[in-house]
């Protein structure tokens, strides 16, 4: 335990430092955010300021999570860190829970700054529990690309990684409904993807509506294919990392 | 916490690894004992990187077993009984080289202090650079930081010197016996056939996965069973060297003779006999790269098969 925080330390002393990061999980989102908050519609049954918040919040953490990993484990299995360190006294599965630890560590500013966002500049006002339910759906939630992150960046090298995971980024962003909710046919598409299972749990929590269970069993299932696949991907590829 | 006595550090029991068809070792049996410096040789694809990956639990044999300590590699390497530098390994990036040595001595049970480290692997002017940005021979060195950042019995080392110049690899094998005073094993692959026969006390000979020859430097010179001899001696017809009792090659430049012998007093008998009296004779062994090409390369030949380069 004691190696595997050390690792994680180490993890986001490196973010620290590179904080090209930032840009996706916390510039992005503040940006659209100040740029789109004032559309002034009702979405999902609350006003735009708090599900463009819900919105961006989910954007920020599920791409930092996914981008930032994926390419990283990838190139670490290139350069052959990740051998290194199985020669070390950390067990074999420390390299990938300091992984997820780090993203959920790294994914916490971005939720932060987007929430204190909209409180401040789109007048979001929310009883407290409310604020944190939504933040930990959301960073829970993240942890499902994560695992993602784990399973693609295993599997395949950065020159592959690369292009795949910018894929699954727009898969994931546009058909979950961050940019634009959708209606009809591609709204059923649409509420089969984890990224708008945890928008909805966190609206319909704001709209004091009752969270329908799907949600929360789609998220939970999601989580449940992503770790197995990389579960999978750390397994198959155990003698050539 | 070193181990010292006749204990068996490492035991290959007829391991074998194949990758589909291929097999890189062939029914590998070895012992490793406690403060024996081991070099490992062979040409490319010989098994030796597949051997120590096996060693090291990064890959698992096909077949037999392999015992570290008596116990399984993994076992082994989770208790940070071995220090251990392959060429495969990498190095975390974005980080300094100091951060870099202090978290693999923080993984490890019985840490080694960060400076003395840096020192050791003679890294300690680079502490303060990001490891990306490091040269080729420093890159080598940080990771040989990393193999001894804790107090560990065994050292394993995949062609350790590759990248350096031939003052960091004098200073190197300087640290290396230094290691090796205090009662540790040194286990090491390398392709540089001079180093193996001035750090090794014995070197194992590997060829097709298999091992070919286990002896101290001098018994593997001499198991090649052959001698070099030079002479001057002008006007003497190659027929009658050719002619020559053992000999098994004869090269001559200007009047100078080499030949090479499986026995050079029958030879050299046998040109004094015939009534010649050459001057300047020198009689000597085979040096180990001499004696390591023909020990594969016969291999190679009984196997029906053309000779790997040597490396």
């Amino acid at each position: 335990m004691r190696g595997i925080l050390l690792l994680t330390q180490a993890e986001i002393n490196r973010l620290r430092r590179n904080r090209r990061y930032l840009i996706f999980t916390v510039g992005m989102p503040v940006v659209l955010y100040l740029i789109f908050s004032k559309a002034g519609k009702t979405v999902y049954g609350i006003n735009f300021a708090a599900y463009y918040m819900v919105a961006m919040s989910t954007f920020g953490a599920f791409a930092g999570a996914l981008n930032g990993n994926a390419i990283r484990i990838s190139e670490e299995r290139k350069v052959g860190w990740i051998r290194q360190l199985r020669l070390t006294p950390l067990p074999a599965s420390a390299y990938v829970i300091a992984k997820i630890l780090t993203s959920m560590a790294t994914t916490i500013p971005s939720i932060a700054v987007v929430m204190l966002l909209g409180r401040f500049e789109g007048g979001v006002h929310l009883p407290l529990w409310q604020w944190f339910v939504i933040a930990v759906v959301i960073w829970l939630g993240s942890t499902i690309f994560a695992a993602l992150a784990v399973a693609v960046g295993y599997r395949y090298p950065p020159d592959q990684a690369q292009p795949i995971t910018l894929t699954l980024y727009l898969v994931f962003s546009i058909l979950g409904g961050i940019w634009f909710p959708f209606t009809g046919l591609m709204g059923n598409i649409s509420k089969g993807t984890p990224t708008f299972e945890a928008i909805n749990i966190a609206t319909d929590v704001i709209a004091g509506k009752s969270v329908p269970a799907y949600l929360a069993i789609g998220l939970v299932a999601w989580l449940i294919i992503f770790a197995a696949l990389a579960t999978l991907s750390v397994r198959s590829m155990a003698e050539t990392v | 916490m070193s181990h010292t006595g006749t204990g068996s550090v490492v035991s290959f029991d007829n391991v074998s690894k194949q990758y589909g068809s291929l097999k890189a070792v062939d029914g590998l049996s070895l012992e490793l004992r406690s403060g024996e410096t081991v070099a490992l040789l062979g040409p490319n694809g010989a098994g030796k990187s597949t051997s120590l990956d096996m060693l090291l639990a990064l890959r698992k044999p096909t077949g037999g077993t392999i015992a570290m300590f008596g116990e399984d590699p993994y076992h082994a390497v989770k208790t940070g009984r071995v220090g251990a530098m392959l060429q495969s390994g990498g190095l975390m990036p974005e980080v300094t080289v100091r951060e870099l040595v202090a978290l693999v001595a923080g993984l490890h049970p019985r840490p080694i202090p960060v400076d003395k480290t840096l020192r050791a692997a003679g890294v300690e002017s680079v502490a303060g650079q990001r490891v990306d940005r490091l040269s080729g021979g420093q890159t080598q060195r940080v990771r040989f930081a990393l193999a001894i950042a804790g107090e560990c019995d065994l050292i394993v080392l995949d062609e350790p010197t590759t990248a350096m110049d031939v003052e960091t690899r004098q200073r190197f094998w300087a640290t290396m016996k230094e290691e090796v005073a205090q009662g540790r094993t040194l286990l090491f692959a390398t392709h540089y056939l001079e180093e193996a026969d001035q750090a090794a006390d014995r070197i194992l000979v590997i060829n097709r996965g298999r091992l070919l020859a286990d002896g101290t430097p001098e018994e593997i010179k001499k198991r090649a069973g052959a001698k070099r001899m030079a002479f001057r001696l002008p006007g003497v017809p190659e027929s009658f060297l050719l002619g020559l009792p053992n000999v098994v090659s004869v090269e001559t430049r200007h009047d100078r003779v080499h030949i090479q012998t499986t026995d050079s007093d029958a030879t050299l008998y046998a040109v004094l006999d015939a009534g010649y009296r050459p001057r300047e004779i020198e009689v000597g062994s085979l040096g180990l790269e001499q004696a390591f090409l023909a020990i594969t390369a016969e291999d190679d030949r009984a196997n029906g098969s053309e000779p790997a380069p040597a490396h």
